[in-house]
């Protein structure tokens, strides 16, 4: 009961954080960039931190989610319902085709394959006219979501922040839940202890096709509102910053932490907004980060803390 | 005779996936490691050499040298860093890790070497060998030429002296191995350096092709997973085979249906194959 009341008054005090924090379009539009990087990296989290593989591919669904909501909106003026019902469809389809593909491969095949799979996505969505080609989609107009008889649009940053905060929180609860399904828990068990997993019949090849499939719409929507909020996609969504930086903010603070990614997330946008050092160091300043976290300190900076408070105890 | 010319482009082209492709094999054939970073060190490979030659002034056989030894240092620096996971065998962060290092490499590279096309001077890219109707240059002899000798000697290396056997058996078990007496870092260290020197060799060989940039190396990296999953991990003979026949794929591919599309192409085989043959050609 106390509980709820905590995370229903964090909840509150989130939605108006940008409002506490001056309220400028800087901060709007900072803070929600904020909430979209972090639902695409829980993509990755689901298959990192409670599987325990690695996804070099869910650049792929982020650009299937910003080239299904231009494609979609801009040729055949369908509305923000319509356009994240696609990209969850394609993003589903997309990761079943790559799972199944590579469902009686090892580990690492896996990975390859995914990686792969976005480097070619790159050249096609490059090539392609009728989905962009090189120059992409330009002028994606706002965002509608009709209501029945109302319908919200979001134009601006500050009118984009609650819908940004809204797949946000839905993306927590569907991260929370699955943390505590049968899904979640055989896929830990899969990691953490695969003769036990072997003993009660689970096959890890198919539970890493179901985590792979569940992951790839949480990035796909992330990559979705990324489209209205830029008003533009383009190939460079297939960029491997993106990639780095969902790997990275899901190691930064420590794997299978519910609100870790969320963190990582704005510590990493808050360092490349506000305190960059331009393009090529910002660069080596992830990549870095990236590695020397996995190589000193496997646990993030929760495991640095604990160590922390449990050496001064 | 375009179909002669085609299979005249396709060994050339194959032969420089093989190229590359060999210390992939090496790495992970071998010692079951996996690097990401392998199309950066190409990328750092051609601009180690270019370097060399345009600002150092070295002679193209000298340049590829100092390419080699450039890249050997940096691998071993890489592999020391890395050590801890590898001892552990913890594929899944060494995945990340040197993921996390080419995206550092690309990002430094941009720095140092600027970011515009570069082209290397004083290669054979431009003696070119008519016969007849067909056309080649000396460079695409001698990347042919380097690649059999390279695939031959790694070959008789592996299966034939005790070096060889050092190695697989630290592959197959660490750990193991290290009670035999095996120094298991060493070991680890030299195939990761042995990946960066023959990247870099592949590199500095193959790159004079086409123009360089910082940003390049991504469609290197596809050719190489495709050739070393498709020659069956960790084969020499099938890595060969499997890039030369990839080039005359290619080439064909490029020649007859879209020039675009030619890694879609590569990964499409990849993809195929992986249905059909999970574990490669080459497995029995």
């Amino acid at each position: 009961m106390l509980r709820a009341a905590a995370v229903a008054a964090l909840v509150v005090l989130a939605f108006f954080l940008p409002r506490l924090l001056g309220g400028t379009s800087v901060v709007y539009s900072t803070l929600t960039t904020i909430a979209i990087f972090a639902v695409m990296c829980y993509g990755v989290d689901v298959v990192l931190s409670y599987l325990g593989e690695v996804s070099l591919g869910h650049t792929l669904f982020w650009a299937i989610g910003g080239y299904t909501a231009a494609n979609l909106s801009v040729k055949y003026g369908l509305n923000g319902w319509s356009t994240a019902f696609a990209t969850i469809v394609l993003s589903i389809a997309a990761a079943a085709f790559l799972g199944a593909v590579t469902l009686r491969t090892r580990e690492f095949v896996f990975s390859l394959v995914t990686y792969a799979a976005a480097v070619v996505a790159y050249e096609i969505a490059f090539n392609w006219e009728a989905i962009g080609g090189s120059d992409g989609i330009v002028g994606i107009s706002a965002l509608k979501l009709p209501f029945g008889v109302a319908t919200y649009t979001g134009a601006t940053q500050e009118e984009l922040w609650p819908i940004a905060f809204a797949l946000l929180l839905a993306t927590l609860a569907f991260i929370e839940r699955f943390r505590r399904s049968k899904l979640g828990t055989t896929a830990l068990m899969v990691q953490m202890n695969p003769p036990l997993a072997a003993s009660l019949g689970v096959d890890p090849r198919k539970v890493r096709l179901a985590v792979f499939v569940i992951s790839a719409p949480i990035t796909g929507l992330a990559g979705w509102l990324y489209a209205y909020q830029r008003a533009y996609v383009g190939p460079d969504m297939f960029e491997t910053y993106f990639l780095v930086m969902m790997l990275t903010a899901v190691v930064l603070v420590g794997r299978r932490v519910l609100i870790g990614p969320l963190i990582g997330t704005a510590i990493l946008i808050v360092q490349q907004n506000l305190l960059s050092l331009g393009g090529d160091w910002n660069k080596i300043i992830l990549g870095s980060v990236l590695a020397l976290v996995l190589i000193f300190w496997p646990a993030g900076l929760i495991g640095l803390f604990r160590r922390f408070v449990k050496s001064n105890a | 005779m375009n179909i002669a010319q085609q299979i005249v482009n396709g060994l050339v082209l194959g032969s420089g996936y093989a190229c590359i492709a060999l210390g992939w094999t090496i790495l992970l054939g071998v010692a079951r490691l996996v690097n990401f970073a392998h199309g950066q060190l190409y990328m750092l490979g051609a601009f180690a050499t270019w370097y060399a030659i345009t600002k150092l002034g070295m002679p193209y056989p000298v340049a590829i040298l100092a390419a080699i030894v450039a890249l050997a240092v940096l691998g071993a620096l890489m592999q020391v860093t890395m050590m801890g996971l590898v001892m552990t065998q913890n594929l899944t962060s060494l995945m990340i890790v040197t993921l996390g290092l080419g995206y550092v490499l690309q990002g430094g590279s941009a720095l140092i070497f600027g970011g515009n096309p570069q082209t290397l001077p004083g290669t054979l890219s431009r003696a070119k060998v008519d016969l007849g109707s067909l056309w080649f240059t000396w460079q695409d002899v001698l990347v042919l030429v380097a690649t059999l000798v390279l695939y031959g000697a790694v070959w008789l290396f592996t299966q034939r002296t005790r070096f060889g056997s050092v190695i697989r058996a630290v592959a197959e078990d660490p750990k193991l191995a290290e009670l035999f007496g095996i120094n298991a870092r060493i070991v680890y260290l030299l195939v990761f350096v042995f990946e960066c020197s023959v990247v870099a060799l592949g590199a500095a060989l193959v790159a004079p092709r086409s123009p360089i940039l910082t940003s390049m190396g991504f469609n290197e990296v596809i050719m190489t997973f495709v050739v070393v999953v498709l020659g069956g991990i960790g084969s020499i003979g099938g890595a060969l085979v499997a890039g030369l026949g990839l080039g005359l794929f290619i080439a064909f591919f490029g020649a007859f249906v879209a020039q675009a599309y030619t890694t879609a192409a590569a990964f499409a085989v990849l993809l195929a194959l992986l249905v059909v043959r999970p574990a490669g050609l080459a497995a029995k």
